[in-house]
């Protein structure tokens, strides 16, 4: 128990690194495209589906973590709403069939929402001051996040099926 | 079994919310002051932020070097770099000289700054608001401290190095943040503010008394360098909007653009600090 527990811990950091490989990434395309797609969200999201919700709960603490050591933020903010992303994602897509394209789709848009409506509200209660709407573009920071979520299954299905016909 | 899986998943979700509210509690009352944890966190993923950005560059000047004109671009590159410095000189000239000083006098203080010139490249941006900050590639063993000024490329003004400030990065917050504040002045009717960033691309010139009179939309703004920071003279951006503020009428409400652009961050020049001043923190 003790030894799948480091092992999830250490999946955990490596999704993390692999969450700030895409972040640095999308940043030296262009800084303005970090509005509206969260790498970090992306990689809770696709995991915690994969490995549960305990996996995306320490999922959720290192990405959030890591996402806000590169912004002026206050520390914390992000691992806590991407820690109960990664749970209630983990946890939900356990007892309820997100497979299928347009419902895992659906799936991630609810859960990309609720995590930024908590991110907006704790950010205002600890920082007492509005968030930065971007002229509105920060709204489809869910549906960015909810269409290259569902994407990446979509593709790993499609490389599997793939796979089994030539085997 | 399956009651204890619930339990666990419970327990380690309980832990780490309460983690997490712990961090948050502990860096309120510390405001910009960031925690040797976050310190340490920054320190293990900037080493792979610098990768992933080094990686880009590296793929994107092989294209071009091999795939472009070779010799241009190696003297493209040669030339960009003198411009840097070139124009790093002009800006500290043209602060020198209203003082008047020997040629003698300007050539050494000269060589002085250009000591105090550090480039740096731009290796990541902030992961939530690409207003508020960005990371470069020089930290503390490139004798880059605390509350250092950032220019661009053209000597305008981008921000101030913050922790943290590990071995070889930093974080720089840039003037559009909102927690960001500047000392400057308009250099011709010398309207004197404090200019607060909104966490978009426009900047807020505060504390301008309604009652005062000159400034005009388009007007360079320099920094004072009253707030010991950032050194006199640094171009920051012009006027955009001067109108009547509807809150506080004692006060102007004064819109600024800064003169700093994303699409020429690619390389920044960290000043350290000037010859004759108290240095950074």
């Amino acid at each position: 128990m003790r030894e799948s527990f480091a092992k999830d811990v250490l999946r955990a950091f490596l999704g993390t690194l692999v969450a700030v490989l895409v972040y640095s990434l999308a940043g030296s395309a262009g800084p303005q495209l970090l509005v509206v797609f969260n790498a970090f969200s992306v990689v809770v999201l696709y995991f915690s589906v994969r490995r549960g919700e305990v996996f995306g709960a320490l999922l959720g603490t290192l990405c959030g973590l890591a996402q806000d050591t590169f912004s002026l933020g206050v520390f914390g903010v992000a691992g806590l709403t991407k820690t109960l992303l990664g749970f209630w994602t983990g946890y939900v897509s356990r007892r309820i069939d997100v497979a299928p394209f347009a419902r895992n789709a659906l799936f991630m848009l609810v859960m990309s929402v609720l995590e930024m409506t908590l991110w907006v509200l704790i950010t205002a209660v600890v920082r007492l001051r509005s968030v930065s709407w971007h002229g509105g573009l920060i709204l489809l920071q869910p549906v960015v996040t909810a269409v290259v979520g569902s994407l990446l299954f979509a593709v790993e299905r499609r490389v599997r099926a793939r796979r089994s016909r030539g085997a | 079994m399956a009651r204890w899986e619930k339990r666990r998943s419970a327990l380690v979700l309980a832990g780490l919310v309460t983690f997490h509210l712990l961090l948050i509690s502990i860096q309120v009352p510390r405001g910009a002051e960031k925690s040797v944890f976050e310190r340490a966190v920054f320190f293990v993923y900037s080493p792979v932020q610098r990768l992933a950005t080094g990686t880009v560059r590296a793929v994107g000047s092989v294209w071009r070097g091999y795939f472009d004109l070779r010799r241009v671009r190696s003297e493209n590159e040669k030339l960009k770099r003198e411009a840097f410095f070139l124009h790093q000189d002009v800006r500290f000239l043209e602060d020198r000289l209203s003082l008047y000083r020997s040629e003698s006098e300007l050539r050494a203080l000269l060589a002085d700054f250009r000591g105090s010139v550090r480039p740096a490249r731009v290796i990541g941006v902030d992961s939530v608001n690409p207003h508020q900050s960005i990371v470069i590639d020089k930290g503390r063993l490139d004798g880059v401290a605390k509350d250092m000024a950032v220019c661009d490329m053209n000597g305008a003004l981008v921000g101030r190095t913050v922790e943290p400030v590990s071995l070889k990065d930093a974080m720089v917050q840039l003037i559009t943040d909102k927690d960001s504040s500047v000392g400057v002045r308009s250099v011709v009717a010398n309207v004197t503010g404090s200019m607060a960033g909104q966490s978009g691309p426009l900047c807020d010139l505060r504390y301008v008394l309604a009652s005062s009179t000159g400034g005009e939309v388009g007007e360079e703004l320099v920094t004072t360098g009253f707030d010991r920071i950032y050194p006199a003279g640094i171009r920051v951006g012009r006027i955009f909007s001067i109108e009547k503020n509807d809150k506080s009428p004692i006060f102007r409400s004064i819109l600024v653009e800064p003169y700093f652009r994303f699409n020429t961050l690619a390389l920044v020049a960290v000043l350290g600090p000037e010859p004759g001043s108290g240095g950074a923190k």
